[in-house]
């Protein structure tokens, strides 16, 4: 007599909710995802900023100027960016920046003051302008300079900074910071 | 809801012949409901409570030149001292002594010394050119906490304003920055 086997029915799985959860996890990066600006992909080096506890408030994302002093190459160098990229040629074609130089979206100004101090006025000049061109002088936003240093620096380093952009007019700047959450 | 129907409703098979009947082999069967619950509230839970890492900045003005010397009272003075390896002291007025000071002090000391000489008393954080920048920003940091206090304490007690003096310069320098904090 033939035993029977009984037929093995197949392995199922409901593929629905693996796939909702996957959506949604895709359209949560896809919405939260910022991608890196010119300037950051250019920066080859890492700043460790200081930390801090009060009074701090976020960082905007447009409509700042940064100056980053970076430990690199074994030397201490300034490196300028601006965020709003549509006045980026306009700013560099104010202060006449060389043309090898004309590439970067994180200048490498190293510590050549002088042009660092050109870069500031120019950014500053194109401020003015965009006030006369704007429409609505009360959505206008004055372009907010922010230090973006390494902890480990001497305070000679800022101090330098501190005179060249006064020199350039920008009386009113930030140094940018960690919090102290986020650090640890 | 969720569970899979696997057909096969009667179990008779064979052609119809009789015999013992073997509990039929079912497929395996996951509901996959309470994991899906589970996921959709972990998710949720770390879409509000998450912030992405920012970085944040410190808010500091300087005014536009330094040629115009500010005239101040000497009993009005307090200067922070900052070392080459970070050290702090503290010295008043034109007195010399140099009185050591703690990072973690500097907040009291400060609405301590304001609590005396209301809107009067001038600060000087004078650094040495090799003071490091992270104590600059840990003093500065400390000098924003006490700044909240007493704009507060300000307003309650005494209904005015807060006015903050108060200068960064190095150990060496004569020249006079003026920062203030917004």
């Amino acid at each position: 007599m033939a035993i029977h086997k009984p037929k093995r029915t197949g392995f199922k799985l409901d593929m629905t909710p693996l796939v909702d959860i996957a959506f949604l996890l895709l359209t949560f990066f896809m919405f939260t995802t910022k991608f890196k600006s010119d300037a950051e992909s250019e920066q080859k080096f890492e700043i460790k900023r200081p930390v801090t506890t009060a009074d701090t408030v976020k960082l905007p994302e447009v409509g700042t100027a940064l100056v980053k002093i970076a430990i690199d190459e074994g030397d201490t160098n300034y490196y300028y960016s601006v965020t709003n990229e549509v006045d980026r040629e306009d700013i560099y074609n104010k202060a006449e920046l060389p043309d090898s130089l004309r590439e970067y979206a994180l200048i490498p100004v190293r510590r050549d003051t002088t042009l660092l101090r050109r870069l500031v006025t120019a950014t500053r000049f194109s401020d003015v302008e965009r006030l006369h061109a704007s429409e609505d002088t009360s959505l206008f936003q004055e372009t907010i300079f922010a230090i973006d240093a390494d902890r480990d620096l001497d305070f000679n380093v800022i101090e330098e900074l501190m005179d060249a952009m006064r020199g350039a007019g920008a009386t009113k700047f930030n140094f940018i910071t960690v919090d102290q959450q986020s650090e640890a | 809801m969720g569970a899979v129907d696997l057909g096969g409703g009667d179990g008779r098979r064979g052609g119809g012949k009789g015999g013992p009947k073997k509990p039929k082999r079912v497929g395996f069967v996951l509901d996959m409901t309470p994991l899906v619950d589970i996921a959709f509230l972990l998710l949720t839970f770390f879409m509000f409570a998450t912030t992405m890492a920012q970085p944040t900045m410190m808010e500091m003005k300087i005014p536009p030149n330094i040629e115009d010397d500010v005239p101040v009272e000497f009993d009005k003075l307090v200067a922070i001292y900052v070392d080459d390896e970070d050290n702090l002291f503290y010295s008043k007025g034109l007195d010399t002594t140099f009185t050591p000071l703690k990072v973690e002090d500097v907040q009291n000391f400060s609405v301590k010394e304001n609590a005396k000489m209301e809107n009067e008393l001038v600060l000087t954080l004078k650094l040495h050119p090799e003071a490091s920048y992270s104590r600059l920003v840990g003093v500065l940091d400390e000098l924003n906490k006490a700044e909240t206090i007493l704009t507060e304490r300000y307003q309650v007690e005494k209904d005015m304003e807060r006015k903050r003096k108060f200068s960064i310069q190095r150990l060496d320098s004569t020249a006079q920055y003026r920062l203030e904090q917004i």
